[in-house]
């Protein structure tokens, strides 16, 4: 089963992230991929407003991994944002012991982690996002537990 | 005199400088790992660690020796050590060291952000400049417009919402096979460029002094695949246009906003050739200092991180043992 969304513009990007926050549970990891521009990080954003992170949510790409602490959901305390567009193998995701960002109270928002989409285990959620012209996106969402966010997508 | 030690390894480059309680450089040493980082297109954060480890002692000990001091037991005063923001791996390997020659000679040590070193990247070459200071911090991590009162007494008055300006210069020479650092590459094909032959979004035309790049960024994939035949020097002259006109924009509004005596930049994009003629224009224009330290001192250096140390320690002492580094460590939590 794929759960698919079409989105119009930048706002709708980000309210569909919003959207997937309170379908989110503790421990979920999502990998997000897309190509440059594909609005991964404008993605992240909405989730972020959605878990009622109150910082402001900027690109991982330099410092790899950004924490932010969510302050209005029921049980996740913490949204750990991953950029992996920097890191070119395997081995050098591993040493970065992402798998120990995965816990009870938090959630894992990964871009570019279509190399390590395994390392997280079999429950990972798979978003992929095409581009279309303009602000236009196609979402795409794939993984064990995608039954649980077919109200998400388009009727 | 004072002398402090600065060791500096938040990204790619391993540095040590000694510096004086008057910002004298007494001594500056960069070891940059950009060749290993080079094939792969951006700095790898694991071999990144890696390369810090292997040079960051016979970095200190050159450092030392160039301020004619002894390399064993030298006659300094405190460390000062980049502790945030960064890479974890790599601000671990520089804090680690300071701490354990701060307890091998017996000296105070004290963690600096590294954004507020760029800060003093200007004092370093004009030490008796006058303040206010409006400074441009503008690197791969960062984009922010600070308003600086005096040293070390700053405020954060705008900063990126998205990608910082050197992210967009990476991901831009990278999407154009140009290689890594795309700011160097993006600068120098430019110059051979036509601006005009690719419409690009202004962004953030807004009265905040917020930046956006990712929208740019995105508008350059969209274009060249719409355009083709547009080249390559001609893309890189219409995105740097773009970078280089919204930076200016939010800096002219700042200057409106803001009572200042002159204008400074720091962090790697400082050394672009086409920010530097855009800001000396300016500060001309409004008839205030200009600031442009050399592109040695805008990148990452250590002689920066020394000299906020001058500051802090001055101010607030040496830290406590258990300082952590702090990858996520912003510059307005300082103010």
């Amino acid at each position: 089963m794929i759960v698919r969304r079409h989105t119009l513009d930048t706002a709708a990007t980000q309210r569909a992230g919003e959207e997937l926050a309170g379908m989110l549970r503790g421990g979920d990891v999502v990998v997000l991929s897309g190509p440059l521009g594909a609005g991964k990080t404008t993605f992240v954003q909405g989730v972020a407003r959605g878990l009622g992170v109150e910082d402001r949510v900027t690109s991982p790409t330099f410092t790899v991994v950004r924490e932010h602490r969510c302050t209005t959901h029921p049980s996740i305390r913490t949204l750990h944002h991953v950029d992996l567009y920097r890191t070119n193998s395997r081995g050098e995701i591993i040493d970065l012991a992402l798998g120990e960002l995965v816990e009870e109270a938090g959630v894992a928002l990964i871009e570019w982690g279509e190399l390590a989409g395994d390392l997280f285990g079999a429950d990972v959620l798979s978003i992929t996002i095409r581009t279309d012209d303009d602000e236009s996106r196609h979402f795409e969402i794939e993984g064990q537990r995608v039954s649980d966010f077919s109200s998400w997508g388009d009727a | 005199m004072t002398r402090i030690l600065g060791i500096e390894t938040s990204c790619d480059e391993t540095a040590a400088a000694v510096v004086d309680q008057d910002y004298h450089v007494l001594s500056s040493v960069i070891e940059s790992s950009l060749d290993v980082h080079r094939d792969f297109g951006g700095v790898v954060p694991e071999l990144a660690g890696r390369a810090h480890l292997t040079t960051i002692s016979s970095v200190i000990e050159r450092a030392l020796v160039d301020a004619d001091l002894d390399p064993l037991m030298p006659a300094i005063d405190a460390i000062a050590v980049t502790s945030g923001p960064g890479l974890v791996g790599s601000l671990l390997v520089g804090l680690s060291a300071a701490k354990g020659y701060a307890l091998a000679w017996d000296l105070p040590f004290v963690g600096i952000n590294h954004l507020e070193g760029h800060l003093f990247a200007a004092l370093l070459d004009a030490p008796s400049m006058a303040w206010p200071v409006l400074t441009l911090l503008v690197s791969g991590g960062h984009t922010a417009l600070v308003l600086h009162e005096s040293p070390g007494v700053h405020q954060v008055v705008g900063e990126t919402i998205d990608d910082a300006a050197g992210e967009a210069y990476d991901k831009v020479a990278r999407w154009l096979g140009l290689g890594y650092p795309g700011g160097p590459v993006i600068d120098a094909l430019a110059s051979e460029g036509r601006a005009t032959s690719l419409r690009l979004p202004t962004s953030m035309m807004g009265e905040g002094l917020d930046f956006s790049f990712s929208g740019l960024k995105t508008a350059v994939v969209r274009a060249t695949e719409k355009n083709p035949e547009v080249s390559k020097a001609d893309v890189a002259a219409a995105f740097q246009g773009a970078v280089v006109e919204q930076l200016m924009r939010k800096m002219r509004q700042a200057l409106e906003r803001y009572d200042v005596a002159g204008v400074a930049i720091g962090g790697g994009v400082a050394a672009n050739s086409a920010l530097r003629s855009a800001v000396a224009a300016i500060a001309q224009e409004y008839g205030i200092e200009c600031h442009l330290p050399s592109r040695l001192v805008c990148t990452d250096n250590a002689a920066m991180i020394a000299a906020a140390g001058v500051y802090r320690w001055g101010a607030f002492g040496p830290s406590e043992w258990s300082l952590p580094a702090t990858p996520n460590w912003s510059l307005g939590s300082l103010s």
